[in-house]
């Protein structure tokens, strides 16, 4: 070899490498197949309901009544969109004050012992938080609010659950960026005299804000998708509360339908077909929250990280926002009483009442005011700019100079409304205004006067309520973990973990669910592990950039992104009806693999692009084919991210309920078997099962909780110790 | 002639944990000069610095024991607010560290930090430290672009102009030209020069010859210890310690 006389010629036609590289695409264009045709069958199933019910109908349709044929998702997308939306309201500045703590305040010991303590709940399954806010939040809720709840399942309860549930999502996700900002970042402002809060407020948060939308998204994502804790707590009763702001009434989300209606639906019927156009209007929301997402981190990459001149405005904006300018300023003003008036009149007519027609009309008002203002930043070129800045870029600089004032009258405005409306649940309309009334003046007066204390007391007052805010939320999660393992450990016992349950799920044990768990997550592991592999290296190492892969890129994600609750969806309809395999072992597999398949994919791929490009030149550049670089160099670099990626997705197949709810899960079983054809227990079923139908099993539905969490996190510290490991030997 | 003390340093010493990286040093800062500080990587100069607005407070287990004041008053006293004494002696580091944030918002950001906030006075603010850190002719048209679009040099000379925009009296530069070109250096030094009718410079460098050109007072630190501390030109020209002549010819180690 070393003395052929120089030769660089091919000798082989077909080099191993070739050989390989197809291999890899024939088993990653199964995965695509796959991923396609659930796609493709959601929409196909989906496009009957389109013809019978009517797209319109559907969408603008008040009542959901399948038992009438009346199919109008209204008050399921309401249920969906309100119960996230309350979910967001309280995870937000929950997480956001947390990963502030976490990452600029606590010290190296604390931050040590809270990030994975995040990272354990967000593996909590969410039928545990279901079950936690069935049998402590609600009855908790009934008693504070004796008057308003009646039997505590509410949008509240279910809003109070998905939030404690995206909370670690938000918390990880936003700390991470805000640990990314530079070290440098931080000395610069500090070197300039500005206290640590002051710099995480100015600096940090706004240099990691496309993470922290990055992290709220996700959160959102989360709680969007939800399932089983939402259907456990929120009454599920599909209306549009009245008033829309009313967080006390029930409510149903389109999740939850999909869960209750499936099993009893008959298939090809319009009900069904309604279902699964329900599921699509889900995976659209998930869709439009995602690509929102992606917008945002693209707009402040823009902004900050990319040295391109910032955005210039259309034409029409232009000519806009010059007619706005050269209107003097005595036309704008009547412009604006007359927006005032025209809003009172309207609303005085409708509501007839003059008080809320009033407020109304303020609010429209400073509405049309501020965005005026915001047309006026357009630039429009012939800006006559006071001082001795006549160069600078104007839009920019009326931006700067109006921005904050802006921001601080939508911000006024919008705790104004949502006072009002908090406080008309407990009281008249008279009295609410005034609440609001007084709580906006006592904002206008206490902003100056703290914009007037020193700023080392504004760093005090910001520190010690950013750690009453981790107070709350380690206190939730210790109260979560407390509850279940002190109720759950006395029911702990040999005849609990060996018996078969008796008495309807009263008594006995839970053996055969531990059992059906366990087959149902090596089953799993068998059918997603060799694709998901294989696709994530060939999508890493092999795929070019072409516009295919982009599109195989775009449906790994929207499969990513898609509720756990439409595989199962798409397991009963495609399996267990279509193929006529009926609730089985083999088909609840396949429905969890293909759930966790992208999960593994995108894992797969990002620890193998994370591997540095210099160590795959040493090996190229030492003669080694491609084939024989990605198995001797790369995967080992990479393995410690990818069996992480998989253990985890095996955690959540694990806890899992909605895609074995309607393939797979039966409520009891008289025997262990292995065959693939047979339904088997599964411990996150049992757990719903006993909670939501069998009164008085408390003591067996704590212990499946308990042995359930430990299943899952035991799942969780493997995870940790092999990342530990890996991460300890490998530094780049 | 005899020039005024802003900073005194006597018998300082400094731990990073277990380890002392500054060992009984002693030097002063004269006002409106510019001192460099010299001497091979690891010789503790870069930590000194830090410690002259206490930036090394932001270090863990970091620990100082000595004097070290500024116009008479103690930085390492309980009662010094950290906030002031930085407001009052800025840092321009090793690497150029521009907020990602706007030119202007850069130059803002110090000054609306210590409570300036009339757009008009900002505004002046802007144009003053841009001018006097000879960057206004060059970005007074993109104010509004991201500070990340500057070349190297500028974004170094809009940091210096951050620092300048809250007046300081001190400035401290922490190796500011290392990370650039033969040009962009040309121009902070120059800069650094300029600086000095107005404030007082303190800078860190690797390279003699900078020193040479731009500092009035050079200290020479090896291992630690402040070896010496005179004027410029008897430090280059005839220095009392063999060390530093053997440092400032080239024959070292």
């Amino acid at each position: 070899m070393m003395s052929d006389g120089g030769s660089i010629k091919k000798v082989k036609k077909f080099h191993h490498d070739t050989v390989m590289k197809y291999i890899l695409m024939a088993v990653a264009s199964v995965t695509v197949l796959i991923i396609f045709f659930i796609i493709l069958f959601i929409l196909g199933n989906g496009i009957g309901a389109v013809k019978e019910v009517g797209i319109w109908n559907f969408l603008t349709g008040f009542t959901w009544k399948p038992s009438i044929g009346s199919y109008g998702a209204m008050p399921l997308i309401t249920g969906t969109i309100l119960v996230t939306v309350g979910a967001i309201l309280i995870a937000l500045p929950l997480g956001l004050g947390s990963a502030i703590f976490i990452s600029e305040i606590a010290p190296k010991r604390i931050r040590n012992i809270l990030k994975p303590v995040c990272e354990i709940f967000a593996g909590i399954p969410s039928v545990v938080y279901g079950f936690f806010g069935l049998i402590v939040l609600v009855p908790l809720l009934r008693n504070l609010f004796p008057d308003h709840l009646l039997f505590g399942t509410s949008w509240l309860a279910g809003s109070i659950i998905l939030g404690i549930m995206a909370l670690p999502t938000i918390v990880s996700v936003s700390e991470d960026a805000m640990r990314a900002v530079p070290k440098s970042y931080r000395e610069a402002s500090m070197a300039m005299g500005a206290t640590r809060w002051e710099t995480t407020r100015k600096v940090v948060v706004p240099a990691a804000i496309s993470g922290i939308a990055a992290a709220t998204i996700l959160g959102i994502g989360r709680a969007i998708g939800e399932t089983m804790a939402v259907m456990m707590v929120t009454g599920n009763s599909a209306i549009i509360p009245a008033p829309l702001w009313n967080f006390f009434e029930m409510l149903r989300t389109i999740t939850a339908t999909l869960a209750l209606e499936m099993p009893d639906v008959v298939s090809g019927s319009t009900h069904y077909s309604a279902l699964f156009l329900l599921a699509l209007v889900l995976m659209l929301m998930v869709l439009a929250i995602n690509f929102i997402a992606k917008m945002i981190i693209k707009r402040s990459k823009r902004k900050f990280g990319d040295p391109t001149v910032p955005a210039t405005s259309s034409k029409k904006m232009r000519a806009i926002a010059s007619a706005v300018k050269n209107t003097p300023r005595t036309i704008w003003g009547l412009m604006l009483i007359s927006v005032f008036m025209m809003t009172f009149i309207l609303s005085a007519v409708i509501q007839s009442d003059m008080l809320v027609s009033f407020i109304c009309g303020i609010i429209v008002a400073e509405l049309f005011l501020i965005f005026t203002i915001g047309i006026l930043l357009v630039p429009t070129g012939d800006e006559r700019i006071p001082g001795k800045l006549q160069d600078t870029s104007k839009r920019s600089y009326m931006i700067s100079r109006y921005s904050s004032k802006l921001i601080r009258s939508a911000v006024l405005t919008g705790a104004f409304v949502f006072v009002w409306m908090m406080a008309s649940l407990f009281a008249d309309t008279f009295v609410s205004v005034l609440t609001a009334f007084v709580f906006l003046a006592a904002m206008i007066a206490v902003i100056p006067l703290a914009k007037r204390l020193g700023s080392g007391i504004r760093e005090k007052i910001a520190h010690i309520s950013l750690t009453g805010v981790v107070a709350v939320v380690v206190l939730v999660l210790i109260v979560l973990i407390v509850d279940i393992v002190s109720k759950g450990l006395p029911a702990l016992s040999f005849d609990f973990i060996f018996g078969y349950p008796t008495d309807g799920g009263l008594g006995g044990g839970i053996f055969p669910a531990i059992v059906g768990t366990i087959q149902l997550v090596v089953g799993t592991m068998m059918i997603a592990f060799p694709l998901g592999i294989v696709s994530g290296i060939y999508l890493a190492e092999y795929a070019k950039n072409t516009r295919s892969t982009k599109i195989i890129r775009e449906a790994i994600d929207i499969l990513n992104g898609t509720p756990s609750v439409v595989f199962g969806l798409f397991g009963m309809a495609a399996l267990v009806i279509f193929l006529g395999v009926g609730y089985a072992l083999i088909a609840g597999c396949i429905t969890l693999a293909v759930m966790v398949l992208p999960v593994i994919i995108r894992t797969t791929e990002e620890a193998v692009l994370a591997v540095p490009k210099e160590l795959r030149e040493a090996s190229l550049a030492l003669g080694a084919s491609k084939w024989e670089t990605t198995m001797k160099v790369v995967v080992p670099a990479a393995f410690g991210g990818v069996v992480t990626g998989l253990i985890l997705s095996l955690g959540r197949a694990a806890g899992e309920t909605a895609p074995i709810l309607f393939t797979a899960v039966v409520v009891f079983r008289s025997s262990i078997s292995f065959s693939l054809a047979d339904p088997v227990m599964a411990l996150p079923y049992h757990l719903y099962f006993l909670a939501s139908e069998v009164p008085g099993s408390t003591t067996m539905q704590y212990g499946t909780a308990l042995v359930l969490l430990l299943l899952v996190l035991f799942m969780f510290a493997m995870a940790s110790v092999v990342r530990y490991k890996y991460n300890k030997n490998i530094k780049w | 002639m005899i020039d005024t003390n802003v900073m005194d340093i006597d018998k300082f010493n400094l731990w990073y944990g277990e380890k002392q990286a500054l060992i009984e040093v002693s030097m002063n800062v004269r006002k409106n000069k510019v001192t460099a500080l010299i001497g091979p990587s690891g010789c503790g100069k870069s930590t000194l610095i830090r410690c002259m607005n206490r930036m090394n407070d932001l270090v863990d287990g970091c620990r100082v024991e000595g004097r070290m004041s500024f116009n008479g008053q103690d930085i390492y006293d309980k009662s010094t607010d950290v906030m002031l004494l930085r407001k009052k002696i800025g840092m321009i580091f090793q690497k150029p560290n521009p907020f990602p944030m706007s030119v202007r918002d850069n130059i803002t950001y110090g000054p609306k930090i210590h409570g300036v906030t009339k757009p008009d006075e900002l505004d002046e603010i802007v144009e003053r430290s841009l001018r006097q850190a000879a960057l206004w002719d060059e970005v007074h048209d993109r104010l509004e672009h991201s500070a990340l679009s500057l070349s190297g040099g500028q974004q170094q000379r809009l940091c210096i102009a951050r620092t300048l925009s809250i007046n300081p009296e001190v400035i401290l530069m922490d190796e500011p030209t290392s990370a650039l070109d033969p040009i962009a250096t040309s121009k902070i030094e120059d800069l650094a020069g300029e600086l000095q009718k107005d404030y007082t410079v303190v800078i860190v460098t690797h390279n003699m010859q900078q020193a040479a050109r731009i500092s009035d007072y050079t200290g020479f630190m090896y291992i630690g210890r402040m070896i010496e501390f005179d004027r410029t030109d008897k430090v280059f020209s005839k220095p009392s310690d063999e060390l530093t002549e053997r440092y400032i010819t080239g024959r070292f180690g």
